[in-house]
């Protein structure tokens, strides 16, 4: 099932520590033992997971924040979704 | 039963409890750390000697890397390798082995144990411990961080090619003075290296990650990932949940007074003069 089907929320993992640093932004994963980067508008997308939020509302998010329409927003918002769940640094609800 | 001092970065380090045969390894091994028994200990470490070799984990039949276990909890950190089991307390900062070694075997115990405690206790003392290689010219520290394979041995033998100091290319530690940082030499080596040596403070003044390239280069990185490598070389500390948030900021802070860069290089010592022209202190200078 792909990311856009599914109605469920996200939010950073409990285990994972987020830091937006200069334009970017650093995930420390102490299960995983990685440490990830994330660039700007990652570091957006990621800021918002500090609540839960469905894919909707960070395509919404994005769209008001940045000049890009809302297709791409959702391609862009589910493509790193899908790589932050599989690293283990955010979870679904 | 004997006890010694390991002295080394501005800590002592008190190991009470040890046998003779013990004593004697830690002695040759640190010899030129061995601080006086009298003065007043950072951290105390107890030995205890457990002939039953089935309460551990036992040795592998062939060569091997010391695998070892770190399990931090609020107030302490549970350690175990072959050999040995062991307790960090957190404050203040002390620890329990036990370990049914006395042999060969027992350094790399030691060892193993003694890095996590300086870990932490540098940690403590606002520094940081960094998986690293480390030389100095004699005026200037430079720190490389990378994980197994980035090419820190490699670089090492390089710089020890043009007769430059190595401190360690396994770990070094770096804190913080006034506005800038120190780096301080770890009485512990990889593959390059022999006897822990005494070491005075050297200013921090190049913090590089390392890239492999044909034509040696140093280029800038963002502050992402300058924390992203920094945060990912600092061994134990990075991996233990009461210490993450501090270390970030830590890191935070120093990339802001040391940026970190990128050495690209191949293995040629022609790394060094772009090294150098990069981080060359200005001089005075008068032009008519």
């Amino acid at each position: 099932m792909s990311i856009e089907s599914q109605p469920q929320q996200y939010r950073i993992d409990p285990h994972a520590r987020f830091r937006v640093m200069g334009d970017e932004g650093v995930f420390v994963l102490q299960e995983a033992r990685e440490v990830l980067v994330v660039n700007q508008v990652g570091a957006f997308i990621v800021k918002e997971l500090e609540g839960a939020r469905s894919l909707d509302e960070l395509v919404a998010a994005i769209t008001e924040r940045y000049d890009v329409d809302s297709k791409r927003a959702r391609a862009d918002a589910s493509s790193l979704l899908a790589s932050l769940l599989k690293a283990g640094a955010i979870k679904q609800l | 039963m004997s006890a010694l001092t390991v002295e080394f970065a501005g800590s002592r380090y008190r190991f009470a409890g040890l046998n003779p045969e013990q004593d004697g390894r830690v002695r040759s091994r640190f010899q030129a750390l061995l601080g006086r028994d009298e003065a007043v200990a950072d951290v105390r470490v107890d030995i205890h000697f457990d002939p039953n070799s089935s309460a551990f984990m036992r040795r592998p039949l062939g060569p091997v890397e010391y695998p070892i276990a770190v399990v931090p909890s609020d107030k302490s950190i549970a350690v175990a390798g072959i050999g040995f089991t062991a307790n960090i307390d957190r404050s203040p900062l002390r620890a329990q082995m036990q370990t049914c070694l006395s042999d060969e075997w027992f350094l790399g115990a030691f060892e193993n144990l003694f890095r996590i405690i300086a870990c932490h206790r540098i940690f403590s003392e606002g520094g940081l411990i960094l998986h690293s290689a480390a030389f100095t010219d004699g005026a200037r520290g430079f720190l490389f961080c990378g994980r197994s394979g980035a090419g820190k041995t490699t670089l090492c033998g390089l710089a020890d090619e043009l007769d430059f100091e190595i401190l360690s290319d396994e770990l070094n530690a770096i804190r913080p003075v006034g506005g800038s940082f120190e780096l301080l030499a770890m009485p512990f080596a990889g593959d390059f290296g022999g006897e822990p040596r005494c070491h005075p403070p050297y200013p921090l003044t190049g913090l590089l990650g390392l890239a492999h390239g044909a034509t040696p280069s140093v280029y800038p990185c963002s502050k992402a990932q300058s924390a992203s490598r920094i945060v990912a070389s600092c061994p134990y500390v990075n991996s233990d949940p009461a210490l993450v948030d501090e270390l970030t900021s830590r890191v935070a802070e120093l990339i802001v007074h040391v940026p970190v860069r990128i050495l690209s290089f191949s293995k040629d010592v022609r790394f060094w003069s772009v090294l150098d022209h990069e981080y060359r202190i200005p001089t005075a200078a008068v032009s008519h």
